[in-house]
């Protein structure tokens, strides 16, 4: 099999007249954690959201596993193998914490037009639910409303029901946004946790996080990948610094 | 969980007071009342049927009455024929009417599904204000479909001269009638339970909350609302069924988006999201309704700015006020 | 085909009173996000005030210059008393409440000026009929209905493209937060915005007075026809009312007039008639059904 799991080629989008991604390509190795950085505006989340299929590209290829998906819907590649958590956390505020995970885990197991049997009774849910909750240190908290949860403990759950598929791709949209510091640490502790039993395209704007868990980066400009590098060639590039990390560096 | 105990003992004392009320009415002499809580019960079975759209999954229909009608036309439909020995039609099959409650009854249902699919499948494409705006839409379409239908009274409607007929029950008498209404308002809401909890519920709950998540769960929430709308708009003809039973009358009326605006206001009155509250909105809205025309014809110069009162200050609805708990949160 | 002309004459008149409900409608959908369902009522409130103080006071005039601030001033204070406070919540709080304004302003019509319709003169020097072709002779107030709604669609155009007010309504409904950090009073700006919905609305019920019967509730049925308008057109879009307006009012008026005769052509007669006039109700919202299919947002959706 190929060593990229996702490669990007020649993609472009615009709206109006504001270009978001400008013939943007570059490939994510097979098990490392791919780091995507860019000054605010860059068109970090337009490129996640193509990638994902919320939005289509203008013009230019997505191949997934060697699989033209640039024309694919949005769940169909979720079926694929593709799983995202979003910048602004999106969980089921109204939903308790385990039919959150349960929610998720009955995405990945077949049709769910099952009209009777009580959710977290049937048997795909009882199997997978207890060792989805521990693997984001929730099980405490499967009764409570998600909408109670701390900002922190929220995201965990996001991730936590993106990894339910068990992805092979997991893209996180800027993860510690809105974090204070203990949040950043546990989730670190996670990703870190996760590195090398799946592929994670990791959107980020704290470039502690950054150095401290990525394989490789791609450096994004005005809708342009104006670098793709391994993480330390990066942290060395003067063009990067000028670019994105300005003169305090 | 003290909250779970008191709603479960307020749900039950309810259930009960339904249960024995004709025998209370029957005491006291004001045998009216029997059929206006049969009423009361067939109109609170389409609340709870809407709420599964408004309070469970965020779907905003504004025209379920539709399918109240298009239950309650079913039922007419057949008994005409059946009165004017005349079938309903002769090609691909001849199709004979039916004064038979256990087949026009399901038909009723089956029917009113059938017009939800069709409906459902073209309003589920749009969105937010294009949803509430084309399922009006559509309902007023269907109403003045059947104004223009003078085969079947248009404007006037058809009268029934008496009620389906059930094996076992005389449902002329208006104590039989009314448990039909408590049985089949019961079953519905049994039924809705399991749905609301199971895993097509939990799917469709999910909708109402962030509907991006979902897809990006990677599932199609198209066929999961649309699968939902179908069965409110079943509840709904079931309720029409009944409702034509009851009046022994049709008319588009009942298609008319007042009452599919009135079926709203049973639900937000009783609690958004809550199985039995749409059942209480619908006894307080009719029992307010039939005590203020009592005293004034203009009731509805008060009902109106109460409404909006209660939207802006009362959100969660008489039964999350008594029974207590989150709202949608049952 | 000088029939054809008239009907599509009163069609482009239907259109036109749709344009001037949708107009105002579609803003404040488009602008500040809220769904209202009392817009009708406004278009009764037009014209019940015209009519009275027409009758009063004999001049038609008077009446469609009471009217309008009539319209507008009950807009504003419906806004700035209930709407305002449900701009942040769901729509279906927006529908709800509205739905109990549109009880209320039908009741207290009803015990203002009783259950009766009132009736409306054509005003004498809009009276009579002119000859347009040589056989076609229509009526010179219909004419002034179209006038009057191409004159408001021209200057509706003119304020949101030229002026400087027109532009940060544009704006709020783009960016609420970012108009008021500008030091634009957006509570205001709202207001007027629905005042002017309000007035649109009020300018139709009056010139509809003297075409229809005036009474209570006649608010919903030409609301109804509004949404289908704006569902077809697209939400907030000015171009979509016009294009959307134009095109139901002739689908609804051209199908009455000549989908019986069409059908009677095919079929036998009474068949023909029932079918052809269920269709004919029909046929605006099979219109809607089509565009959706093919444009779920509308013709010209306000922003893509």
């Amino acid at each position: 099999m190929n060593d990229k799991i996702m490669e990007v080629k020649g993609l472009n989008k615009a709206f109006g007249a504001v270009t978001a991604t400008n013939d943007l390509s570059f490939g994510i190795d097979r098990g490392h954690v791919h780091a995507l950085i860019g000054p605010n505006g860059a068109g970090k989340t337009t490129l996640v959201n193509q990638l994902t299929g919320d939005i289509f590209p203008d013009s230019g290829k997505i191949i997934y596993n060697s699989q033209d998906i640039t024309r694919l819907k949005d769940y169909r590649r979720a079926h694929l193998g593709i799983a995202r958590s979003f910048q602004i956390t999106h969980i089921f505020e109204n939903l308790t914490v385990g039919e959150n995970m349960a929610l998720s885990i009955c995405a990945h197991s077949g049709h769910n037009f099952h009209f009777w049997r009580h959710s977290l009774r049937s048997g795909i849910v009882k199997e997978k639910l207890e060792g989805a909750l521990g693997r984001v240190d929730l099980a405490h908290r499967r009764h409570l409303k998600a909408s109670h949860l701390s900002h922190g403990e929220k995201r965990q759950l996001e991730v936590g029901m993106a990894l339910t598929g068990d992805p092979e791709l997991l893209i996180l949209d800027e993860p510690m946004a809105g974090m204070g510091p203990g949040g950043t640490i546990e989730l670190s502790k996670l990703i870190e946790k996760l590195k090398g039993t799946l592929t994670i395209l990791l959107v980020e704007h704290d470039m502690d996080v950054v150095f401290s868990l990525a394989d490789m980066v791609t450096v994004l400009v005005y809708g342009e990948a104006i670098l793709t590098a391994p993480v330390d060639q990066v942290r060395k590039n003067r063009r990067v610094q000028q670019a994105y990390l300005g003169d305090g560096w | 969980m003290t909250s779970t105990l008191r709603k479960n003992s307020i749900v039950a004392s309810g259930g009960l007071l339904l249960v024995i009320l004709p025998i209370l009415v029957s005491w006291s002499g004001h045998d009216y009342y029997i059929s206006l809580f049969s009423r009361i019960l067939i109109y609170g079975l389409a609340a709870v049927s809407l709420d599964l759209l408004l309070g469970f999954s965020g779907m905003i229909s504004l025209g379920h009455a539709a399918y109240v009608g298009i239950g309650a036309y079913v039922v007419a439909i057949f008994f005409h024929h059946a009165s004017e020995m005349e079938p309903l039609f002769t090609w691909p099959f001849v199709l004979e009417g039916s004064e038979n409650g256990l087949l026009v009854l399901p038909l009723a249902v089956l029917i009113s599904a059938l017009f939800a699919l069709v409906i459902g499948s073209l309003c589920l494409r749009t969105r937010g204000m294009h949803f509430i705006m084309i399922t009006l839409a559509f309902a007023q379409m269907l109403y003045y479909f059947f104004v223009s239908l003078e085969k079947y009274g248009g404007d006037d409607g058809l009268s029934l001269y008496s009620r389906s007929s059930i094996p076992g029950m005389d449902l002329g008498n208006d104590i039989h009638f009314y448990y039909l209404c408590l049985g089949s308002l019961l079953v519905f809401i049994f039924v809705a339970r399991r749905l609301v909890y199971s895993r097509f519920g939990l799917i469709v709950r999910g909708c109402s909350n962030n509907e991006r998540r979902i897809r990006a769960l990677g599932i199609n929430s198209y066929s999961y609302r649309l699968a939902l709308f179908v069965i409110a708009g079943a509840g709904a003809g079931l309720a029409g069924g009944l409702l034509a039973n009851q009046t022994e009358y049709v008319s588009p009326g009942l298609m008319h988006w007042t009452l599919s605006g009135e079926l709203m206001v049973m639900v937000l009155l009783g609690g958004l999201g809550t199985l039995f509250g749409p059942v209480l909105g619908a006894a307080v809205f009719l029992l307010v309704e039939e005590n203020l025309a009592m005293y004034t014809e203009h009731w509805m110069v008060y009902m109106g700015p109460f409404l909006v009162l209660v939207v802006i200050f009362a959100k969660r609805g008489l039964f999350g006020l008594v029974a207590g708990g989150e709202n949608g949160n049952e | 085909m000088l029939l054809v002309i008239e009907q599509f004459l009163n069609g482009l008149q239907l259109g036109i009173t749709l344009f001037l409900m949708s107009a105002g409608l579609t803003l404040v959908f488009g602008i500040m996000q809220v769904i209202n369902l009392a817009h009708g009522s406004f278009y009764m409130i037009g014209a019940y005030v015209g009519a009275t103080v027409a009758a009063a006071s004999g001049s038609f005039l008077l009446g469609v210059a009471a009217a309008l601030p009539a319209a507008a001033l009950c807009g504003m204070v419906v806004e700035f008393v209930v709407l305002r406070r449900l701009y942040e919540r769901e729509h279906l709080d927006q529908v709800l409440a509205t739905f109990g304004l549109i009880m209320f302003f039908n009741e207290l019509t009803r015990i203002i000026w009783g259950r009766q319709p009132l009736f409306m003169e054509v005003p004498l020097w809009l009276g009579g009929s002119v000859e347009l072709l040589p056989g076609l002779v229509y009526p010179v107030y219909r004419l002034a209905v179209i006038g009057v709604g191409l004159a408001v669609a021209v200057s509706l155009w003119a304020l949101f493209a030229k002026t400087r007010l027109g532009m940060q309504i544009r704006a709020g409904g783009v960016n609420r937060k970012m108009v008021g950090a500008l030091g634009v009073n957006i509570k205001l700006l709202y207001t007027l915005v629905f005042g002017l919905g309000t007035l649109l609305a009020g300018l139709a019920g009056v010139m509809a007075g003297p075409i229809l019967a005036v009474e209570s509730g006649m608010g919903e049925s030409i609301l109804i026809l509004t949404f289908v308008v704006i569902v077809i057109g697209g939400i907030g879009s000015i171009r979509g009312a016009v294009a959307g307006a134009v095109l139901v009012g002739l689908v609804d008026t051209l199908g009455r007039a000549f989908l019986p005769a069409v059908f009677r052509m095919l079929f036998d007669s009474s068949t023909a008639d029932s079918v052809a006039s269920s269709l004919a109700s029909m046929a605006i919202y099979i219109l809607m059904a089509a565009v959706l299919v093919v444009k779920p947002k509308g013709l010209f959706p306000a922003h893509s």
